[in-house]
């Protein structure tokens, strides 16, 4: 079985390591320690964040993902990287660069917080036997276009972050380049590290964007309920994919994501995935964001400045 | 020392409220300083102080060839991030996010992002150096005041060719002016190309539209789309 984790020479960069020093080395040791020593707590119903000046909990700060990009029962093989040393690959040049740095290092170390203890969910959690609810002949395209991926047939059928471009919401990275969280009046912010990506999360619209605006990343509208930022996002351009397994989502996609603050250093994620040109009915993934020590900052990921993958691949394109 | 107009917003903790989305109206992507008109260039009044960019020899040279070749040579043709300060006079809105200890900038050409630590923090030594360099930001007043260090020598000015090298230093200073105007200001020191620093100056204006909100401009995805429209080509 293949895993899903598809970038494993990448890992979250400490730039201020040095300066956090032997305290935050403790500190988590002492977490560790105390979260692998301890029977789990019950869940964090009672967890009051701190508020922001508009009544917002506040949820700020860098985290690390986990478990949002999950395998679905009975996956087709990874297209791109079946063996994890295919020369295409954009993760596997030779000299350990392409458009993923793999300069930074050591494993990101990632605070937990009480609930840590309990068990967190990840993956696909509905339907729980995580076959996915595709109509059948979408599914027999999908594999059909995977096949087509290695070597690609033509530019379609590059994997949307060999191309640098902006990754949508799910294709950013789990367990790696962290995630940024700001707040202001209005609106929340998510800046991935992974390719200089950010998204925005609107409070004070109700209305989507007109129809013929389609964006990599959608355009989200969220309201708080509680400790929860529920969030609805349209207007997906069709080009988004939620893994290497499932290379396309369609310009249908409908999500409905709830971040839900479950203690001082847990996000716990769920995304709903409604695209009626695929499936039968919606289906859910599940996750979290996990603080990263204090002093844990971003740094640049060029991407587009230096990968040559289209031109390894396709050859030199004729000058224009 | 400033006159500031009592009307502007300002946060909780008292500093100007710079959110929002933001654009200027003038030319400098096309060349920060004073020009005329051609097919496809909109004429402008320079952005630079004195209208004099005091360039070494040998780098004012090297600006004449970036000129010369610029249809291919200029980084904005390869679509790549476009550095500091250019970000802030391409012609493409940029959304300022402004939390208390962090603030992001985050721009619609290609998706280009910085964040700004407002903690104090001095800038990091020994990091490979960037295409939109590291930012470090402290309140002066009601200036907000943004050292930006680590570049490297791969971004330009403008589409005129105006280059410097990896000892760029540019020094922010974003002043609410009015409650719709920001008064830009980007000092420019790099000891390898100019003989002394320089600055830039332009106002920046609040994009007022209701729900106005930053698109995606996918300069490098349009650009392979292009390219490699009818790869493979071997």
């Amino acid at each position: 079985m293949l895993l899903s984790n598809r970038l494993p020479e990448v890992h979250v960069r400490q730039k201020a390591f040095h300066r956090i020093g032997f305290a935050a080395m403790l500190v988590v040791l002492i977490l560790e320690t105390y979260g692998y020593s301890q029977a789990p707590a019950p869940a964090d119903k009672a967890f009051a964040p701190a508020r922001l000046g508009d009544g917002q909990p506040d949820l700020q700060g860098v985290y690390t993902r986990t478990g949002v990009k999950a395998l679905e029962a009975e996956p087709p093989d990874n297209p791109i990287d079946p063996s994890g040393k295919n020369p295409l690959s954009v993760s596997n040049r030779g000299d350990g660069l392409g458009p993923y740095p793999g300069v930074f290092g050591q494993v990101g170390t990632v605070l937990r917080g009480t609930g840590q203890r309990a068990q967190r969910r990840t993956g696909i959690v509905d339907p729980p036997d995580r076959k996915l609810p595709w109509k059948p002949e979408e599914d027999a395209k999908r594999r059909q276009f995977l096949l087509q991926m290695n070597p690609p047939i033509d530019l379609r059928h590059v994997e949307l972050n060999a191309r640098c471009a902006l990754p949508g919401p799910f294709e950013g990275e789990d367990n790696a380049n962290p995630y940024t969280i700001l707040q202001k009046p209005g609106e929340v912010a998510i800046l991935y590290d992974y390719n200089h990506t950010s998204r925005v999360i609107h409070l004070d619209r109700k209305e989507h964007l007109g129809a013929n605006i389609r964006l990599f990343m959608g355009d989200s509208i969220g309201h708080w309920e509680g400790n929860t930022l529920v969030v609805d996002t349209t207007n997906f351009n069709g080009r988004i994919a939620y893994s290497r397994e499932l290379p396309y989502l369609t310009d249908a996609l409908h999500l409905t994501e709830r971040f839900t603050v479950a203690d001082e250093n847990t996000i716990d994620y769920e995304v709903t995935i409604d695209d009626s040109k695929l499936f039968t009915k919606p289906w859910k993934v599940a996750g979290y964001f996990s603080r990263s020590p204090a002093g844990t900052e971003s740094l640049e990921f060029a991407c587009a400045e230096g990968t040559q993958t289209l031109q390894n691949i396709f050859g030199v394109p004729p000058a224009r | 020392m400033s006159a500031q107009a009592p009307t502007i917003k300002r946060t909780p903790d008292g500093k100007p409220d710079l959110n929002g989305v933001w654009q200027v109206l003038n030319t400098a992507a096309w060349d920060i300083q004073d020009h005329g008109g051609q097919l496809g260039i909109p004429p402008g009044q320079g952005v630079v102080e004195g209208n004099e960019i005091p360039y070494l020899p040998a780098a004012a040279a090297k600006k004449q060839q970036n000129f010369a070749n610029r249809a291919v040579a200029d980084p904005e043709a390869q679509c790549f991030m476009p550095g500091v300060p250019r970000a802030t006079y391409m012609p493409y809105p940029f959304e300022i996010v402004q939390s208390k200890g962090t603030m992001a900038i985050r721009y619609e050409y290609g998706h280009a992002v910085r964040v700004i630590y407002m903690d104090g923090s001095k800038h990091p030594e020994g990091l490979p150096s960037t295409w939109m360099g590291d930012s470090r930001g402290r309140w002066e007043g009601d200036t907000l005041v943004v050292d930006v260090k680590n570049f490297n020598d791969q971004t330009w000015f403008d589409r005129a060719g105006n280059h410097h090298s990896d000892a760029l230093h540019v020094i922010e200073r974003y002043t609410l002016s009015s409650p719709d105007h920001i008064q830009y200001e980007a000092t420019i020191e790099d000891p390898k190309v100019f003989s002394r620093p320089w600055k830039m100056a332009m106002p920046i204006y609040r994009r007022v539209e209701k729900n106005v909100k930053l698109l995606e401009y996918e300069c490098v995805f349009y650009l392979q789309e292009e390219k490699y429209k009818n790869a493979p080509f071997k």
